[in-house]
């Protein structure tokens, strides 16, 4: 089992399991957004173990703060506007009309390797091409820059290879969707419909094959698409109907005539479109031929069964491979052809986009990047990190705390944090809350005393109810600052005994109890395992406090006809519901806020949430 | 006639209450087929905010393992998400990336969900948390609309693509949670094979769902759903099956060989790469023993296409395969014969082995179960579907898997032709020319046995002699219908598979075009009544029209301004 470093993990307000997900019951009484209960008279506890409660934790450093609503937004409350869209292979900035025409990848020369998705380089193919390969044209054109390919210097993955090869350095996006696998030309549509006018090529395509010939021609998913396209539009636009304005629904001008009488047609209750639609009844026939859109599925696959068997599962690609594939609109409708290697194609990169981010009640910005693409600075942006407090978790080495069962190598395995819990012997935690505000905060803690699920730890905290000083002076804790402060659990851990002394110095200083001013590690812990008393703070300093969680590990033995466990199910998780109250004032004066000054009184502020602390892996 | 159960009654009545807008009851203006209603409101007056959004659609389409979406008016989907394992992590758990990390699949896969945590949803909702289908979805949707649509959060109009057999909990979970989260003023739905039929230019189809979790196949006809007939035979089966190939050869299980039931063997991503990659279908042997019974070619098939199979592949020499096993005890290198792949597709479609009696109605062989949904149907949608074959789903991919089907009913159409009744004592009757005579001579209720059903089919008895001898009324419905039809013939009565753009495009299609959606589903009406609130207006049309797709399809520019309707999906 690999260590485990404790953990946090924050349940946004916004998912509250009671207000989100309502059973299915057929008539409930009130919608899911509007509720907003305050938690308060809510008994029920929150699970982390159910699989919902995965999709609503985060950890704080994935949640902003909105100043104006006091309250934690999350990515799944949070409204969004994009700044750019960029290439992350080119960093060039994609112009948003761009997005609507050409897609949502990077139409430049920035490709990724179907194979590995490593980034592929224009390169110069050395040998004279195949002249298969390459239309004649080719040749004469460019004689002596040379065919390029796209390689990938991971894998050595090359166009080459699926027979793609380009006649211009530049420009290879545009170059690619005009060709096949294999380096057959792909015709536009435009070319398409000239082809078919053309009477050389008519005749010829008659005498290769019997039959109509249009009826039988293999079209691409974009030409399908765009023919029936036409042809519905043809249909819908049927000359025996008089009101073919009124098929233009997009415009909304109200000059027309025709947009006159549709409106009319909203106020007389469809009587008079009845009378249209009669009128129009049967003008729709089904398309018939390639032109229109219509295609015959070939069913025939045995070439590829061939294949496959000549090919092998090497020859194939994989899930991952395919699901990476761009649609390619170049080809017919595939059914499992496109399985084979020659049939990737490099993938352009999707573009990116830089968003910021508005409180969805209020609109005011919680989040915004600087708009050029290479920089990553934020211009606003309020981390929930600096609103809330933050937990860390730290084992805490007590010797013997039950007293009872607690042999010697109990007492020094959760000291080392990542070490495995003790299943059914107790083992403290100290948990260190830190005040971001510049208010003194009143913190109350709840927790089950048996953590939910199947097994069921016992959970008591010693000290639910404490307060935090304000972040008031920067420099004492800079004066003051130890190995440890408060700070992260690993960090701390690594310090051993010199954090632990400096604290308890500190605390010394704040008079909250008289400790031994320098003793080494175990003399100290005898003195602590004296004040491990119910509502007592184990440590306070400036602006943090410290707390004791004792728990008691259950046993992972499992009944015979259990389920085994499932991943993760061994690590102790305890779930906490916090509860901040503080007094503020207009909050103009907090790190990085927007400045809003226009009041004046204090006024009470609460925020409530839950979170889940992962304190470790108990040992099987 | 033959009437399939529960669907409308005589095609070409339904087809003639298509046609004729003017619905007795209706303040609507009737139902009428969605593409043709172009000139009917919009739904986008109902409010204004929708106006804005709307050069931008979205088109969802709904799969059990995936999610597609994109604009409408584009011919493909921009992106595509699978449901996954990695996906129902949380946020900031990258565990799957580090390189000691290795997924506890035998514990995930213990309590009989191997691959469950790929769906998004079973459609068996008993015990189903309808919540965390609600939060898969929108974590879905979200990563798809940042990473391949590229869209901020302001509120635009959706259109989903969901089957018509979606159960109501699950939509309604949706529609939760997407109205919720993601406020769009509007959801419209739409049912995956219509839009399949559009997709593909037709008006009538029978399409055949290859699906993940069933094969669903259903009969169109002038753009809506007439019957639909399922089987659990799909995708996962088919994965299982491979499983079950995989796991015989392994190494590891060739000693044992005790354990073969519920123990799985590798991960189930390991298993669904592989079927993708390698599994394929025979084709039909020509010789099947068990399936002869007498010709008796009916003159009402016109059997055009015989569709020789012929036998491309002779299997020839047995060719070995090697095939990477890692997730298993101990990773290793299987070779099989590469006839063997042909088996799960065997096993898991067609189990061709057991007699066809000897199974239930839900888990009927594919090409049972399509020709006995063209069976049941009327004879002249059946004559319509019979040569608009489309075959879509997944399990469509796995190479010779559609032509074997098509040939398979093709041969059992040519061979029993289209009699609902089969068996010994129908062949004895038909052989025996004592019986045949009588028949022809006098009305069929005089036969001992069950005779009457059997020519109630195919047959006409007295009553319909002589309506078949007099002049037909002239309906001025169908006058307009050839009116308006130019003069083209329809390709009809022939076993025909025609290529569908797929469900997505064809929802973009139908959306691009402005036709209104079957079910429009308002935010604020949705959030104040939920489910409930659609059943209580779909009430008036439930009566006249069960299968109805066009039934209040004008939802928000009706009068009533309340009145709406989830469709299909609302009327179970």
């Amino acid at each position: 089992m690999a260590a485990l470093t404790p953990y946090t993990y924050i349940q946004c307000p916004c998912s509250d399991f009671s207000t989100l997900g309502r059973p299915s019951d057929p008539n409930p009484p009130t919608g899911t957004e509007a509720e907003v209960d305050d938690d308060g008279d809510d008994d029920r506890t929150f699970d982390p173990r159910a699989p919902r409660a995965n999709y609503s934790l985060y950890p704080l450093e994935y949640l902003l703060y909105c100043e104006d609503c006091h309250q934690i937004r999350c990515p799944r409350c949070i409204a969004e506007e994009i700044v750019t869209y960029y290439c992350p292979n080119c960093l060039f900035e994609v112009p948003s009309s761009n997005l609507k025409s050409e897609g949502n990848r990077c139409t430049r020369s920035c490709f990724q390797c179907p194979v590995c998705i490593g980034p592929l380089a224009v390169t110069s193919v050395e040998t004279k091409p195949d002249p298969s390969l390459l239309a004649a044209p080719d040749n004469a054109a460019a004689p002596h820059a040379g065919p390029y390919a796209l390689t990938c210097s991971y894998c050595a993955w090359s166009s080459a290879e699926v027979g793609i090869q380009f006649e211009k350095q530049n420009g290879i996006h545009a170059q690619l969707a005009k060709l096949r696998n294999g380096g057959a030309t792909r015709l536009t549509a435009k070319e398409r419909k000239e082809r078919r006018k053309d009477p050389s090529y008519r005749s010829q395509h008659t005498t290769e094959g019997p039959g109509a010939p249009h009826e039988t021609e293999d079209l691409d998913l974009e030409t399908q698409f765009a023919n029936l396209k036409a042809f519905h539009q043809g249909q819908l636009v049927d000359p025996n109907s008089a009101d073919t304005g009124l098929t233009a629904l997009g415009d909304l001008g109200f000059s027309s005539p025709t947009s006159l009488s549709r409106i009319m047609s909203i106020y007389t209750g469809g009587s008079l479109q009845d009378k249209k639609a009669k009128s129009r009844v049967g003008a729709m026939r089904e398309a018939l031929d390639a032109n229109e859109g219509f295609q015959v599925a070939r069913l025939d696959e045995s070439a590829a069964i061939e294949a496959l068997r000549s090919e092998g599962h090497d020859g194939t690609a994989s899930a991952a491979q395919l699901a990476d594939q761009p649609p390619n609109l170049g080809e017919g409708h595939l059914h499992g052809r496109g399985r084979f290697t020659p049939g990737l194609r490099p993938i352009p990169y999707l573009l990116r986009t830089k968003r910021s981010k508005r409180c969805p009640v209020c609109r005011h910005i919680i989040s915004k990047p600087e708009a050029k693409v290479q920089a990553t600075r934020f211009r606003i942006r309020l981390v929930a990190g600096s609103y809330i407090p933050s937990i860390a978790i730290r084992p805490l080495a007590l010797g013997s705390g039950s007293g009872s069962g607690g042999g010697g190598t109990s007492a020094s395995g959760p000291a080392v944090p990542g070490a495995l819990l003790e299943p059914l012997r107790p083992a403290h935690y100290l948990l260190t809350f830190k005040n971001p505000i510049f208010e003194t905060i009143k913190v109350t803690l709840g927790a089950p005393a048996k953590t939910p699920g199947r097994l069921a730890s016992k959970v008591t905290v010693l000290c639910p109810d404490f307060e935090i000083d304000a972040n008031t002076d920067v420099w004492d804790e800079a004066l003051n600052q130890g190995g440890a402060g408060g700070g992260g659990g690993a960090g701390g851990a690594g310090g051993g005994g010199g954090g632990e002394r400096e604290r308890r110095r500190r605390r010394g200083e704040d008079g909250a109890a008289g400790g031994g001013g320098g003793g080494g590690g175990s003399q100290s812990n005898i003195n602590h395992q004296n004040q491990l008393e119910v509502g007592k703070i184990w440590e306070r300093g400036r602006n943090w406090v410290s707390i004791v969680v004792e728990v008691v590990p259950a046993s992972l033995r499992l009944e015979p006809g259990d389920a085994p466990l499932t991943e993760d199910e061994d690590i102790l998780e305890i779930p906490m519901f916090v509860r901040v109250e503080w007094e503020g004032e207009a909050g103009g004066d907090e790190v990085g806020s927007v400045a809003t000054r226009d009041r004046e009184a204090r006024e009470k502020r609460e925020l409530a949430y839950w979170c889940v602390l992962g304190l470790g892996r108990i040992r099987p | 006639m033959t009437t399939p159960a529960g669907s409308a009654p005589l095609p070409h009545r339904s087809v003639a209450n298509i046609r004729s807008p003017t619905g007795a009851g209706h303040h609507q203006s009737g139902p009428s087929t969605p593409l043709r209603s172009i000139s009917s409101l919009p739904s986008n007056f109902g409010s204004p905010s929708s106006l804005r959004a709307d050069e931008e659609i979205i088109i969802i389409e709904f799969g059990t393992r995936k999610l597609q979406v994109g604009f409408s008016g584009d011919s493909v989907p921009r992106g595509c998400v699978w449901f996954g394992p990695d996906q129902q992590r949380r946020a900031g758990d990258f565990r799957a990336w580090q390189t000691d990390y290795r997924y506890d699949w035998k514990a995930a896969a213990a309590g009989g969900s191997w691959g469950k945590d790929h769906e998004l949803w079973q459609y068996d909702v008993r015990g189903a948390d309808l919540g965390l289908v609600g939060d898969k979805i929108e974590r879905a949707l979200r990563e798809a609309f940042t990473k391949y649509l590229l869209i901020d959060s302001r509120p635009r109009r959706l259109v989903w693509v969901v089957p018509s057999t979606l159960p109501i909990p699950l939509l309604s979970a949706a529609l939760d949670s997407v109205f919720s989260r993601f406020m769009p003023p509007t959801v419209s739905l739409l049912s995956s094979q219509l839009t399949l039929t559009v997709g593909a230019g037709v008006r009538s189809a029978l399409v055949v769902d290859l699906g993940w979790s069933e094969t669903i196949v259903t009969s169109v006809c002038e753009y809506r759903e007439v019957a639909s007939k399922r089987s659990i035979r799909g995708g996962r089966m088919l994965v299982e099956q491979t499983h079950n190939l995989l796991a015989k050869h392994l190494p590891e299980n060739q000693t044992g060989s005790g354990d073969d039931g519920r123990e799985r063997v590798i991960t189930f991503e390991e298993c669904s790469d592989i079927t993708t990659r390698m599994v394929w279908c025979k084709p039909r042997q020509t010789s099947a023993p068990a399936q002869q019974s007498s010709d008796d070619a009916l003159a009402t098939v016109q059997e055009q296409d015989e569709s020789e199979p012929g036998e491309p592949i002779t299997p020839r020499e047995p060719g070995l395969v090697t095939i990477p096993v890692k997730t298993c005890r101990s990773p290793t290198t299987l070779e099989l014969p590469f006839d063997a792949l042909a088996e799960p597709c065997e096993n898991a479609f067609f189990d061709s082995q057991y007699s066809q009696s000897s199974f239930d109605d839900h888990e009927l062989p594919l090409h049972l179960l399509v020709y006995q949904s063209l069976l049941h149907l009327p004879v002249d949608v059946r004559a319509l579907c019979m040569s608009r074959i489309i075959f879509t789903g997944g399990c469509a991919n796995v190479l010779g898997l559609r032509g074997r089907i098509f040939d398979e009913v093709s041969h059992l159409a040519q061979e029993r032709g289209w009699d609902p009744v089969q068996g010994k004592a129908v062949d004895q009757l038909r052989t025996n020319p004592k019986l045949k005579g009588r028949e022809a001579g006098q009305a069929g209720n005089g036969s001992p046995d069950n005779a009457p059903q059997a020519h109630e089919g195919e047959e006409k008895d007295g009553v319909w002699h002589d309506a078949a001898n007099t002049i037909p009324e002239v309906d001025t419905v169908e006058e307009q219908l050839k009116r308006g039809t130019d003069r083209r013939p329809r390709v009809q009565g022939e076993m025909r598979a025609i290529e569908s753009l797929g469900a997505w495009s064809g929802a973009s299609l139908v959306t691009h075009l402005k036709a209104p959606a079957i079910a429009t589903i308002d935010r604020e009406l949705w959030l104040q009544h939920g489910a409930s609130g659609a059943s209580k207006a779909s009430e008036v049309d439930y009566k006249t029209q069960r299968q109805s797709l066009g039934a209040g399809g004008l939802i928000r520019g009706s009068a009533a301004g309340s009145a709406w309707t989830l469709g299909v999906w609302g009327t179970s």
